[in-house]
């Protein structure tokens, strides 16, 4: 397993690194994902970049705008106890504490998690939620990738070569909105997902659905936004037969792959109980 | 016996305070050395070319590109080493595979290197041809007409200390079958008959460590092996036997063992790496990864068991005819049993007035069967306590009331016609019912079970030396290999209570397996505190009979060897018994099961080593958790698909419920000072706790291991 590593001081750097590299070239973040590939032989990166000298990329902050910007090298851990995230909408730091051991959210990053592209990782559907835009940096220019957009495949993203994440940018959440994540774990409580649900909705004072996004993780080879089932709730009177009718569409949208989490069948059932239960707990709560 | 049990059951205060671990500060400063710490100058590392298919004929093997990598020292295949099998009692598995690879995984050509990169390197560049051949994935299929032969020369593989039984057909490793009384009668006096299947999958030890070697040849010829085996005099001998030089010029090294769970009885990379050890004349190691672990050492055997049953309307049981089929994988090398199955005859807590077990292990092309903590009970009791509470069901009897009726008592036995001396059956369930509040209500949606099961103590040989100093401190030898399980301690504490001594005084010595070193069989069919316990109390007795004659050594140290045997299994003697209650709730959307509350009673005699003791229950149950919810190494056409510990989910510390336990201590055991056994006691009787504890909740029967949640969901709808 022996590779070239670098860890440049500047961004400039790692697209000079990354350019050097070629197609060889693995971007190190935490490692935690990149560090487990390549001991189970997954992966054999001859060249990797270490971002971790790289200013500017540990941060998180409100914009301008009211946004919440997270830096690409924030850890999950960080994430998960910053007052600021919170403060600004506290279900996404509660995700963000949902994801594996405290041992590997103290080292996993925001970037790296995203870029690694598990299908069954916690965050990515709480982001498309949340309609959060993935900041991508390559040499001469940066550009925004909605999440919901930069899933390609397993382990696949819209990033292109020469690419880096530098940040995360979620807009304000209109007041009043609520937000859940459910992680249904029917075996071990320290799994992956046999099936997620992410749920921001807003109800008008006369119980309408003002807006809703609903997104799940573990169902398809990416995450997944539930569009038809959003619709099917929007604009109308959240009722336990609206849920249930929004709940009942998610199970056409889902493509699980069997797996040792679950049938394929088992898995779509699933989604629809947990799409039920995630949007019934929020509106009761 | 030539233990002083009679002195023995007078029970010493210094075993009412829990213990410390001789081996606890070394443990976790990490100072402790496993197979894997040790270092040695000239050291190479090896690397193996492994079969990437469940059955092929290997054509030819091209070594020459790997031999020319640099700081490759030694590529061997099996043409280069000849025939070497070795195994526990049959030496059915090839060092290397000469001709045939039997499942994915079987190790077809072995690398030394400078360093583990290289040796990885050169073994990808070793150029196999192989001509795949038909395969066979369950013993359905292993004995169907036409089936491939997987051993075609087995008539010229080894069998260790006995004979192989004649088999009935040449893809069954073994087949026992124990018959009592006049079954036909039995089921003609029957009011009911009743018959069910149950499956239960492989299961990996889990064990924090994996497998790892270090083999070396001193200048005077004395073969040096570090290795993750709980039995290093067995290994002795089979190590011997497999490369073919003297019992007495190989020497197994002591080294902490990182968990074993049975699994560790069995040495694997041991024999090739002796082969690349001899060819380079440099100590050569080799340490697997989690992955190369779970894909090709040993599991536990896969199970299909049928069971019918004869029963008076009262529930009163007439036959039992039990039929277990286990997948035994391509090698029985695993298995120390005679039989070539997994353990002895499982044991019942039942009273069986007619009764026949067959018991069938086959060769199949998937990775090779072995021992796992209570082996063959696991996939038994399950089966036969599930059986139970559906009969139970069927005929409108409380599952505990019915298992009174048929507890076993007196001189009255299970299929063995062998009796339990003092059977504490009925006590057990009295207590069971007690601790759980059997019977009292529960809101909608929960449940409670049973599982009960009776285990024998394991017997054997061991010796312990005792030097006794003028500076009146004692050291205890032993050559037991410390899996975990705590004889280095409980050694010290049975020296000091015998010789009535301070702790302090009793030191224990570690020794290498050699022909001067005292034997032990190592930790296995529960057996260490019983067989090294008793051979510590009767070197104790030998030197007190020297010291009451001539007074403790005032010059040079007085040196006695104490030594006990015990048969194993098979006959009168006391057994343990154990059982659990579990309270579940069942999610009857998603059939998620949660085990809200556990009691584990337990039948163990006295306690010698308090906190060992306790893990060695706790543990067993955790264990049964994993078997009964969150575990199964899947195997698909022979390919391992979750071959690590990210896929494979043993129970952590969040999935684990609140338990309690109730021991009974005061039925005296063989063991010293009246210690009855506690390794393997409870694990078996888990699953069928929890999977009778969701009918009771809901209705839904699995009669499959793992009982997942889906399986559940799909029993619900039945």
């Amino acid at each position: 397993m022996a590779f070239e590593y670098v860890e440049p001081a500047t961004l400039a750097g790692a697209f000079d690194a990354l350019e050097r590299g070629g197609t060889d070239a693995h971007v190190l973040a935490g490692g935690t994902a990149l560090v487990l590939l390549m001991r189970m032989g997954l992966v054999q990166p001859a060249y990797v970049v270490g971002l971790r000298r790289i200013e500017g990329l540990r941060e998180i902050g409100i914009s301008k705008e009211g946004g919440l910007d997270i830096g690409a090298l924030v850890t999950h851990a960080e994430i998960e106890r910053s007052a600021l995230v919170r403060r600004f909408f506290a279900p996404l730091a509660e995700t963000f504490g949902r994801v594996a051991s405290v041992r590997i959210r103290n080292q996993a990053t925001i970037g790296g998690n995203l870029v690694h592209a598990d299908p069954a990782s916690d965050p990515p559907p709480m982001l498309i939620a949340l309609d959060a835009e993935i900041v991508v940096a390559r040499r001469g220019g940066v550009r925004t990738i909605p999440a919901a957009e930069f899933f390609r495949d397993v382990f696949e993203t819209a990033l292109e070569p020469g690419e880096v994440v530098t940040a995360i940018r979620i807009p304000p959440p209109v007041d009043g909105t609520r937000g859940a994540y459910v992680k249904f774990l029917p075996a071990s409580k320290d799994d992956f997902a046999t099936v997620s649900v992410a749920v921001t909705i807003r109800l008008a004072a006369s119980g309408v659905c003002e807006d809703v996004r609903v997104a799940l993780g573990a169902v398809a080879t990416t995450p997944l936004r539930a569009r038809r089932a959003e619709e099917a709730l929007r604009g109308k009177h959240v009722t336990p037969e609206a849920i249930d009718a929004a709940a009942a569409i998610v199970v056409g949208d889902v493509e699980p792959l069997d797996d040792g989490r679950g049938s394929a069948g088992y898995k779509r059932e699933m989604a629809r109980v947990w799409t039920r239960r995630a949007i019934t707990q929020l509106i009761s709560a | 016996m030539s233990a002083s049990t009679t002195d023995s059951r007078i029970h010493p205060a210094i075993f009412d305070s829990n213990e410390l671990r001789l081996d606890g500060r070394e443990k976790v400063t990490g100072e402790a050395a496993y197979a894997a710490d040790f270092e040695l100058p000239g050291m190479l590392q090896a690397a193996f070319t492994t079969s990437p298919y469940a059955h092929a004929r290997i054509v030819s093997i091209d070594t020459e590109r790997a031999r020319e990598v640099p700081g490759v020292h030694a590529v061997l295949t099996g043409r280069d080493i000849g025939e070497r099998r070795f195994g526990r009692r049959f030496f059915d598995r090839p060092a290397l595979c000469v001709d045939r690879a039997l499942f994915i995984g079987d190790a077809i050509a072995a690398v030394a290197a400078e360093t583990r990169e290289i040796a990885e390197a050169a073994a990808a560049l070793v150029d196999v041809e192989y001509d795949e051949l038909p395969a066979v994935f369950e013993p359905d299929e292993a004995l169907a007409p036409g089936a491939p032969v997987l051993h075609e020369h087995v008539d010229t593989y080894y069998f260790h200390a006995g004979k192989r039984a004649a088999v009935p057909h040449p893809n069954v490793q073994g087949r026992r079958i124990v018959l009592k009384g006049n079954v036909e009668e039995g089921f003609a006096r029957a009011e009911h008959v009743f018959e069910h299947s149950f499956t239960t999958p492989r299961y990996h030890g889990g064990y924090l460590e994996p497998r790892a070697t270090v083999v070396w040849i001193d200048a005077q010829g004395i073969v040096h092996v570090v290795a993750t085996n709980k039995a290093p005099f067995a290994l002795r001998e089979q190590f011997a036997i497999c490369v073919g030089v003297p019992v007495g010029s190989v020497r197994i090294e002591p080294a902490y063992i990182g968990g074993d769970f049975g699994g560790k009885g069995l040495s694997v990379d041991e024999y090739p790496c002796y082969f690349l050890a001899r060819a380079t004349g440099r100590p050569v190691k080799y340490v697997r990864t989690y992955l190369e672990d779970m894909r090709s050492s040993t599991v536990r055997h896969p199970s299909r068991t049928t069971i019918r049953t004869g029963v008076t309307r009262d529930g009163y049981i007439t036959a039992m005819d039990a039929k277990i089929v286990f997948n035994g994988g391509a090698y029985a090398a695993g298995k120390p049993a005679p039989t070539l199955l997994p353990g002895l005859d499982p044991k019942l807590p039942y009273d069986i007035p007619a009764g026949r077990l067959e018991r069938t292990s086959v060769y199949t092309n998937t990775v090779p069967g072995g021992h796992m903590r209570a082996p063959g009970d696991v996939q038994f009791i399950f089966a036969v306590e599930s059986h139970i509470d559906m009969i139970a069901h069927e005929l409108r009897i409380d599952p505990l009331e019915m298992r009174l009726r048929n507890a076993v008592s007196g001189e009255r036995s299970d299929f063995e016609d062998v009796p339990y001396l003092e059977p504490s059956a009925r006590e057990m369930l009295e207590k069971m019912r007690e601790a759980s509040h059997w019977g009292s209500p529960l809101p909608s949606g929960r449940g409670r079970g049973i599982g009960f099961g009776v285990r024998h103590i394991g017997g054997g040989k061991a010796e312990v030396t005792l030097r006794a100093h003028p500076s009146g401190k004692i050291d205890v030898i032993t050559g037991a290999a410390e899996q975990g399980m705590g004889i280095l301690t409980l050694l010290q504490r049975v020296v000091a209570a015998g010789m009535e001594l301070d702790l302090e005084r009793v030191n224990v010595i570690r020794e290498a397996a050699m022909t001067q070193t005292p034997f032990d069989p190592g930790a296995g069919g529960s057996r260490q505190t019983h067989v090294s316990g008793n051979a510590a109390l009767d070197a104790v007795r030998r030197l007190k009979e020297q010291i009451d004659a001539n007074g403790w050594p005032k010059n040079g140290a007085l040196e006695v060897r104490g030594v006990f045997e015990a048969a194993h299994g098979h006959e009168a003697a006391p057994h343990g018994f154990c059982g659990f209650v579990a309270e579940v709730s069942v999610d009857s959307e998603t059939g998620v099961v949660e085990v809200l509350d556990v009691v584990c009673v337990a039948d163990v005699g006295t306690i010698l080593s308090p906190v060992a003791h306790r893990g060695q229950l706790a543990g067993g149950f955790v264990m049964g958790l994993g078997h009964a919810l969150t575990e199964e190494l899947r195997v698909t056409e022979g390919r391992v698909e979750n071959p690590s510990l990210a896929d494979y989910k043993l129970p952590t510390q969040v999935d684990i419920p609140p338990l309690r336990f109730v021991n009974i201590q005061d039925i005296a055991g063989p063991g010293p000072f009246g210690a009855k056994m506690a390794g393997e006691i409870n694990t078996a009787a888990v699953a069928p706790a929890i999977a009778n504890a969701i009918a009771a909740a809901c209705g839904a029967r699995v009669t499959t291991l793992p009982l997942s949640a889906e399986r559940v969901l799909s029993a619900l709808r039945l």
